[in-house]
């Protein structure tokens, strides 16, 4: 059982996790917010995750497992206890609250489905992944 | 078989393999050719990558053409001379493959590609999986003939407004029907986006030169190419290269390809003295 990831960590992370999506979304580092909606607020399309992620691992020397970052969002529960024909459970919901926790609670919109569920991702939740790929290089060494 | 592994296809022989992790090829750039792009060596050693990609997840997938971090021009090639392609993967799964590779003649560097990333997508969209594995078959032991590669005709550049030293805009008619659609790819034909960059180079040379009396200036390097949807045959691209502040000595543009105002692709160049 992994241990919840703290505000410290995230700190730690984040100045260039802010800096690799500017650099991947043509924008200024400024405009990158730590709780802004990466679709919805900076415009991200689903290569833009693709390009994130890419020059995250080389930023952080760490391996993401490319296209799961819902998987990883959805933690310790199975695919069928965190949604159900393609919309997330009460079980997933409450899941994805606490793991987006700098995410408003307004930006939930119930019924949530599961292929909207990028929309709620902002810079942190990019830390998140970061900072869950470093615990497994530790681990794994 | 036709224009298929011939009008588009830049590996003729792969040697010194070795499966999921790196190879070595070389491409003779047919010497009746009236010139070879350096957008075409990056072709060459993108395929090298794809084909052993494809081979590594038995021609479950193809990588197709989205992230390149990084591309070095370091020296143009010359129709009649030979490419030494190589590629080293990173990784690569079902998902996508991450890769760098080069481009030597005569022993110098012509090319590097840095930092690139293909998402595989299913191969039975793009191609023949049984005519893929038969092909890189022959590839990996006699080869294919030389001399394969007819050149690129067909779609039309029109320019648009020039505003020297600052910016430059033009028009990509890409045609309904050419000979590089039925190799790239037979079921689903796709312009070639190493093309479609090298306009966009072309574009930015243009905007940069109008406002010099010095020397010519040749792209050295290109970041950020990001491509961002597939042109299918008749699509009309919008293109723009803005030069940008420059950086270290270099001119720096920015490069933006819409299709219907939607970005398909964009990269930025830098130009220099070389």
């Amino acid at each position: 059982m992994q241990t919840a990831i703290t505000k410290e960590e995230i700190n730690a992370v984040y100045p260039t996790v802010a800096e690799t999506i500017a650099d991947a979304l043509g924008c200024e580092v400024a405009e990158v917010k730590p709780d802004a909606s990466l679709i919805e607020d900076l415009g991200a399309e689903s290569i833009d995750f693709l390009d994130m992620v890419f020059r995250l691992e080389r930023a952080f020397k760490v391996k993401i497992p490319r296209g799961k970052i819902v998987e990883n969002a959805r933690g310790a529960l199975s695919e069928g206890e965190f949604e159900h024909k393609g919309i997330v459970t009460d079980t997933g919901l409450a899941q994805l609250k606490a793991y987006l926790s700098e995410v408003p609670a307004e930006r939930f919109r119930t019924p949530l489905k599961v292929k909207d569920v990028p929309r709620l991702f902002t810079p942190e939740t990019f830390c998140k992944l970061v900072i869950t790929a470093q615990r497994q290089a530790t681990a794994a060494a | 078989m036709g224009d298929h592994f011939s009008a588009f296809s830049f590996v003729d022989r792969i040697h010194d393999y070795i499966p999921g992790a790196r190879a070595r090829a070389t491409f003779a750039i047919p010497a009746p050719l009236p010139a070879f792009p350096s957008c075409l060596i990056a072709e060459a050693v993108g395929q090298l990558a794809s084909w052993i990609a494809m081979a590594h997840i038995e021609f479950r997938g193809r990588p197709v053409a989205a992230l390149a971090l990084e591309t070095r021009f370091l020296r143009d090639a010359q129709p009649g001379e030979t490419l030494e392609l190589a590629v080293e993967l990173e990784s690569c799964d079902d998902d996508a493959v991450a890769y760098h590779g080069w481009a030597d003649i005569d022993g110098a560097r012509a090319l590097e590609l840095i930092d690139c990333l293909g998402p595989m997508l299913p191969l039975t969209e793009f191609d023949s999986p049984a005519a893929l594995r038969e092909r890189f078959g022959v590839l990996c032991s006699s080869g294919a003939h030389e001399g394969r590669f007819p050149g690129i005709d067909g779609f039309r550049v029109e320019p648009g407004a020039l505003d020297p030293g600052k910016s430059a805009t033009a028009t990509l008619h890409v045609p309904d029907t050419a000979p590089f659609f039925r190799d790239h790819f037979p079921r689903r034909p796709v312009f070639p986006a190493t093309l479609l960059l090298n306009e966009m180079i072309q574009l930015a040379l243009k905007a940069e030169r109008g406002a010099t009396d010095g020397p010519l200036l040749v792209p050295v390097r290109m970041t950020n190419v990001k491509v961002r949807a597939f042109t299918p045959p008749g699509q009309v691209l919008d293109l723009h290269a803005e030069l940008v502040t420059p950086n270290g000595g270099m001119i720096v543009a920015s490069l933006t390809a819409r299709a219907n105002g939607r970005m398909v692709a964009t990269a930025r160049v830098d130009m220099a003295d070389r």
